[in-house]
């Protein structure tokens, strides 16, 4: 704001900003892009990669996403202890089940630049389940971004006036039992 | 039924009453229609008072001389899994499609719908089509189903295996979303749709 006196201004522009995005019935691809631009701080015009301008996002809901296809059961997370026979692969509704944040963490963790700041990025990253937060984050959220994925209605939830001012296609045959 | 009944008797008290009032036309009506009078009080109920219903014509369709329906109202490659309101037209009470002869859909058309159900059952948004279990039925509970928010599902869920190997770059195997049929729909996007993630 030209309005603000230069120390605002300065305080507004390098000040860390606290993200909220809702993940019901989102891809978990689409939300981990929108938080790795808003954690590098590639959102904003100050942006240089050795300044640690990133932001903090806050993903509430992670366990209600939704996977386009069928990936919950043909995506899979692999993984390798170190020790011989250690390959653990699991598929993305079993990893769900275990623990409900770790799909949106990985599709993060895998978006975010492979360098040192990964890690400072990540832990600035807060993923709950469900839509219970804790009193000093809800305290520091400034901006709820809005959802990607326009999620559709069902068909219980058009008003009776909607079905009926959409018009029949096609008239059934009178000797017809219908359903 | 009674209404019918009722209706004749009337007509058959008015018909009468003609043709008394023709031969009775010196003598002073007032005392003659008095028997008369109570006659049609016993029968008549009065008259009920109707309303004729403005019923709004219903809309024509664009394109009448064609023979499928949604080329009748020029909704060809534009509906898609979420367009519910059109896809109910379609299915039967338990989720089931109608059959072609009886709905006038070209084979295509027919496909592409029956595609476009199959994933909206998939992704929930049809929860009032569902087919009728037997009564005393108890879900199990040993292996509760998980309960996974899905959408554009192409496979049916218990038939798909997990992807263990996805290949080199040049021969990935890819998880398809969405369906080949629905390629053709009009894209207002600048990024095409892709099938295969």
């Amino acid at each position: 704001m030209s309005s603000f006196s230069r120390s605002a201004q300065q305080w507004a522009t390098f000040a860390r900003s606290w993200f909220l995005i809702d993940a019901r019935m989102q891809p978990p691809g689409k939300i981990a892009t929108m938080c790795a631009i808003r954690l590098q701080g590639k959102h904003k015009p100050i942006y240089h990669a050795l300044s640690d301008c990133g932001d903090h996002v806050v993903i509430i809901n992670s366990k209600e996403i939704a996977f386009s296809g069928n990936k919950w059961e043909q995506k899979v997370y692999s993984s390798h202890t170190g020790y011989p026979g250690g390959f653990k692969q699991v598929t993305a509704a079993q990893l769900h089940q275990k623990d409900p944040k770790a799909i949106v963490k990985l599709a993060v963790y895998g978006m975010l630049p492979k360098n040192l700041q990964r890690r400072t990025m990540m832990q600035r990253l807060h993923i709950f389940a469900d839509d219970v937060l804790p009193d000093d984050i809800k305290a520091n959220l400034t901006e709820e971004l809005p959802q990607p994925r326009e999620v559709p209605r069902k068909l219980s939830e058009y008003t009776q006036e909607e079905i009926e001012a959409f018009p029949r296609l096609w008239t059934p045959p009178e000797d017809y039992k219908m359903k | 039924m009674a209404a019918r009944s009722m209706l004749k008797s009337m007509l058959t008290s008015f018909n009468s009453l003609k043709l008394c009032s023709n031969t009775l036309n010196a003598i002073n009506l007032q005392n003659v229609t008095g028997p008369l009078v109570s006659i049609l009080a016993v029968q008549s109920r009065g008259i009920r008072q109707g309303k004729i219903l403005d019923t709004p014509p219903a809309p024509e369709p664009p394109n009448p001389a064609a023979k499928c329906p949604i080329y009748r109202w020029n909704l060809q490659h534009k509906y898609n899994y979420t367009d519910v309101l059109l896809l109910s037209q379609f299915i039967r009470s338990d989720g089931g499609m109608l059959p072609r002869r009886i709905t006038g859909l070209c084979f295509e058309e027919h496909r592409k719908i029956a595609v476009c159900v199959q994933m909206a059952h998939r992704a929930g948004l049809l929860p009032d089509h569902r087919p009728k279990l037997p009564e005393g039925h108890v879900p199990s509970t040993k292996r509760p189903r998980p309960k996974l928010n899905r959408y554009l599902t192409h496979w049916s869920i218990n038939s798909v295996k997990p992807i263990y190997k996805k290949g080199l770059k040049w021969k990935k195997k890819p998880m398809h979303v969405g369906h080949r049929l629905l390629l053709d729909n009009v894209c207002y996007g600048v990024k095409p749709l892709y099938i295969k993630h």
